[in-house]
């Protein structure tokens, strides 16, 4: 049913605009462009398609870049797609390092690093609370997210031995609730 | 050089492994970068996070920002491959397998528990980075109210950002 190709710099370049808009979270932005302006996946396979992503351990956006790419481009539209969606941000983020090494003894940019860095500790939080509020759904799915929060906070195990401990409890409770939804 | 091996090898086992992206996976890359590696002291972790923060692009240039305070240019390109390829080379391969399952069940079954994954690293990890960067009531009561103004305004995140710029200008955080 889907036909549609694009080639690897149309995507490099779809991808660039993704990558230099997305101030604070790149997924709107890649809706926003693939879904409504470009027009190149419908809101249902966007859905899909991020879900899969989020599925998949790794930056979920340079994942979103990868399953587009190679949907309209093979391998190379991926690679074409996670080249423009980071290469960008990548050269201005290299940017503010050279001017953070010039300007950080100053007490102004120490103070504006602290207020955003607290502001980004809550961003990242709103993230999981957003998240969390589906799993209400299912109150037993939270018990994964507690063993899951005392693994890695009060246990302090490393990540890979968090997802060991969590993974059997959450793979059997998902099933349960696939069943009942 | 054999830095930025290790640093290569240690971001490719993370990226297997960073379900809910790699904010999840920041206290274990502050872990490894402060306390065992000594590569960078914890104030310039602080700074280069809330650097990434500013800037536009995917969330993962921390990681970026590492490579580059290790080894320049070089550093950075190779911290971002490090963090990109095995998660990528991964999910070109499953997608289309994960695309393929006809069974409801077994596709759901597989998202609830990888969200449900997401969600506990997610939260624990805004937990210890803010242990870890955080000095003072000031800066967790701009964090609450960050979470706050996210969950139930529909502000965009750029506005909060400046918000905290402005607030650490005036010498509040």
């Amino acid at each position: 049913m889907q036909q549609k190709t694009l080639t690897p710099k149309q995507l490099f370049i779809g991808f660039s605009k993704i990558g230099m808009s997305g101030f604070g979270g790149v997924l709107p932005w890649a809706r926003r462009t693939l879904v409504e302006r470009e027009k190149i996946l419908t809101s249902e396979e966007f859905s899909a398609i991020l879900g899969i992503c989020q599925i998949v351990p790794g930056p979920n956006v340079v994942n979103l870049a990868v399953c587009v790419g190679s949907r309209f481009g093979g391998a190379r539209g991926a690679v074409a797609a996670v080249l423009g969606l980071t290469l960008g941000p990548i050269a201005i983020v290299m940017l503010l390092a050279t001017l953070y090494e010039h300007y950080s003894h100053l007490d102004t940019v120490q103070g504006i690093l602290r207020g955003i860095s607290a502001v980004g500790v809550g961003l990242i939080a709103s993230t999981g609370f957003k998240m969390l509020r589906d799993e209400f759904q299912y109150p037993a799915m939270l018990l994964v997210v507690l063993i899951t929060i005392l693994a890695a906070t009060y246990f302090h195990l490393g990540l890979g031995w968090v997802v060991l401990t969590a993974s059997p409890l959450a793979i059997f409770l998902a099933r349960k609730k696939a069943l009942r939804i | 050089m054999s830095m930025l091996l290790s640093l290569f090898l240690k971001l490719s086992v993370f990226s297997m492994i960073a379900f809910g992206g790699v904010n999840a996976l920041l206290p274990e890359l502050l872990n490894l970068a402060v306390n065992q590696e000594q590569w960078i002291d914890l104030q310039t972790f602080s700074d280069y996070f809330a650097i990434a923060q500013a800037a536009p692009g995917p969330n993962f240039m921390t990681v970026t920002l590492l490579g580059w305070h290790i080894y320049g240019i070089i550093g950075a390109l190779v911290a971002t491959f490090a963090i990109v390829w095995p998660s990528s080379v991964l999910i070109f391969f499953l997608q289309r397998f994960i695309l393929g399952i006809k069974d409801p069940v077994k596709k759901k079954s597989i998202q609830y528990a990888a969200a449900a994954l997401a969600i506990g690293l997610v939260l624990s990890s805004a937990w210890e980075i803010a242990l870890q960067i955080n000095h003072g009531v000031a800066a967790y009561l701009l964090t609450i109210t960050t979470i706050g103004l996210t969950l139930f305004t529909r502000w965009h995140p750029l506005y909060l950002i400046a918000m905290g710029g402005v607030l650490g200008v005036l010498g509040f955080i």
